[in-house]
C-alpha cells in the first residue's frame, strides 16, 4: 500500500468501536495515509426502522471525520432480513443520509454494493442500476462494488458488475430529481418482489473468459439486454 | 462554547478510558433504539414515497437530528465498557477539518474524489471489485483485472482469498497476513496487466 492508497477499517454496529480499531487508525492518522472508515448500519436492526436507522447513520457518519480521523466515510445500509444494499428500505435510507450530508457539509461520502442476485443476471445488473442511480443523485463521491450475491458466494463476482455500475451513474449525473426517482421506482419495482428467489448467477470463470479476463458473449448480450431495460425505465444511455 | 481543537484519535482513546461505564448490552437494546427513536420525533422526521429526497426541510433536519444523536449518545467502547463523549462545536470543528478533495492513484492512472454537490453533473468515483467477496486463489488475478481493464473503473476494492498457498486463511493467523500481503500483490499484478498500474488499491 502506498500513501495514495485508501486505508480501510471499520466502525461496529451502531456507534461503537473496539481498541483494534483505534490502534490501526493510530497508526494510519500518523503517517498521514488516506483514511477510509467504513460502517454499515443494519436497517431492522438496534435502530430500528427507516428514519431511525438513517439518524443513526448520519452520526456514524459524522463520527468517521470527527473522531476517528476518516478522509472518506464508506456506507452501506444493510437489511436485517435480506443482507443486501439494494432493498427500496436500504437504497432509501442511503439516499437520504447521504442528501442530509451533502446538503450541510462537504464531507466525502461512499457507498458499497451487495446485490442478492448473482453475476449474469439481469437482477444482479438492475440492482447495481438502482443503487449508483440513487447514491449519484444523493451526492456521494465515491461508488465501490460490486459484492454481487452478497459477497459471500466464491467467485460470484464479475467486473461487468462494475461496468454497470459507473454507466448507471454517469447516465444519472445532472438529471433532475424528481425524475430520479421515477425511474428508480421502475427499475425497483422490476426486481424486488424476486428477493425470495434470487438467482444465484454464475461464477467468474463461468461467464468470463480466464486467460485474458473478459466476459462472454452469454454476458455480453445479457448486459446489453440490461441497458434496453433500463432505457424504458427512462435512464438514457 | 468554541472548540479547543478538533478531537483525533488520540483523544478520543483518553475520553473513552474516563467515559461512563456501561454494559454492552444497555447500549445496543436501549441507548441507540431510545435515542434515535427520540431523534426521529424531535425532527419529526418522515420519509417519503421517493427513494431521493427532495424536500430541503427533512433533508435540513435529519442533519440536525444526526447531529444531535452523536451528542446525546457519543460513541461505545466494546473492550473497555465506556462511553466517550463529543460536543456540538468539536463536530463542526472535525468537519471543517476533513477533506474536500483527495488524489487517489498515481500517474497517468490517478483520480481526484471531489466534493459533488447534489446530483452533480459530474461522476463520483468508481471504486471497481469483489468488495471482500470470497474467491479462489488460482483466478485472483485474472478476476481483479476484470475490473481494471474496464473504463468506467478508476480506483480498485480488493476480494479476499479463499486459500494462500493451499492453506485456509483464518483469522487472527498468520496465513490471514500472509493472505492480505498476497492479495496487494495480485491486485497490482492485475492492474499491471490492464495496462493501469497507477491505480488506487
Amino acid at each position: 500500500m502506498v500513501g495514495s492508497d485508501p486505508h480501510e477499517c471499520s466502525q461496529l454496529n451502531e456507534l461503537k468501536v473496539d481498541i483494534s480499531v483505534l490502534n490501526t487508525i493510530s497508526g494510519w492518522h500518523s503517517a498521514g495515509d488516506i483514511i477510509m472508515v467504513e460502517q454499515m448500519p443494519m436497517f431492522g436492526g438496534y435502530a430500528g426502522g427507516a428514519e431511525e436507522t438513517a439518524i443513526c447513520d448520519v452520526a456514524t457518519t459524522l463520527a468517521s471525520f470527527v473522531v476517528f480521523n476518516g478522509d472518506i466515510h464508506l456506507d452501506g445500509p444493510i437489511h436485517i432480513r435480506w443482507g443486501t444494499t439494494t432493498t427500496r428500505d436500504t437504497l432509501k435510507v442511503a439516499a437520504h443520509v447521504a442528501a442530509a450530508l451533502d446538503y450541510n457539509t462537504d464531507l466525502l461520502l461512499a457507498n458499497q454494493y451487495y446485490t442478492m442476485a448473482g453475476p449474469c443476471t439481469e437482477m444482479c445488473l438492475l440492482e447495481t442500476a438502482a443503487q449508483a442511480i440513487a447514491d449519484t443523485a444523493s451526492g456521494r463521491e465515491l461508488l465501490s462494488g460490486v459484492a454481487s450475491a452478497k459477497g459471500v458466494a466464491l467467485d460470484k463476482v464479475t467486473g461487468m458488475e462494475a461496468r454497470m455500475l459507473g454507466e448507471a451513474s454517469a447516465a444519472t449525473c445532472g438529471m433532475e430529481v424528481s425524475t430520479v426517482n421515477e425511474i428508480l421506482d421502475r427499475i425497483v419495482s422490476r426486481y424486488e418482489m424476486n428477493f425470495f428467489n434470487a438467482p444465484n448467477g454464475k461464477r467468474y470463470q463461468d461467464c468470463y473468459n480466464v486467460n485474458d479476463a473478459t466476459p462472454n458473449n452469454e454476458y455480453l448480450n445479457l448486459y446489453d439486454n440490461v441497458l434496453d431495460i433500463l432505457s424504458d425505465c427512462g435512464l438514457g444511455f | 462554547m468554541a472548540a479547543r481543537r478538533y478531537v483525533d484519535v488520540f483523544e478520543a482513546y483518553d475520553r473513552f478510558t474516563q467515559g461512563q461505564k456501561m454494559p454492552e448490552t444497555e447500549w445496543d437494546y436501549n441507548v441507540v433504539p431510545s435515542t434515535a427513536a427520540l431523534m426521529k420525533d424531535r425532527y419529526g422526521i418522515q420519509f417519503g414515497d421517493g427513494i431521493v429526497p427532495e424536500d430541503p426541510d427533512l433533508i435540513d433536519n435529519l442533519f440536525l437530528a444526526g447531529v444531535d444523536m452523536l451528542i446525546n449518545t457519543g460513541l461505545y467502547n466494546t473492550d473497555l465498557e465506556r462511553v466517550m463523549k463529543v460536543e456540538e462545536d468539536e463536530i463542526y470543528e472535525g468537519i471543517k477539518m476533513a477533506p474536500k478533495k483527495l488524489s487517489l492513484g498515481s500517474g497517468k492512472d490517478r483520480c481526484k474524489c471531489k466534493a459533488r454537490r447534489g446530483n452533480s453533473s459530474r461522476k463520483p468515483v468508481v471504486q471497481g471489485g469483489p468488495t471482500g467477496a470470497p474467491i479462489t486463489e488460482e483466478i485472483f488475478t485474472s478476476l481483479v483485472e476484470s475490473y481494471a481493464a474496464e473504463p468506467m473503473v478508476d480506483a480498485l476494492v480488493s476480494g479476499v482469498l479463499e486459500t494462500v498457498d493451499g492453506h485456509s486463511v483464518i483469522t487472527n493467523t498468520p496465513w490471514e497476513i500472509k493472505a492480505t500481503m498476497a492479495e496487494i500483490r495480485y491486485v497490482r499484478e492485475a492492474s499491471a496487466n490492464a495496462g493501469r498500474p497507477g491505480l488506487s488499491v
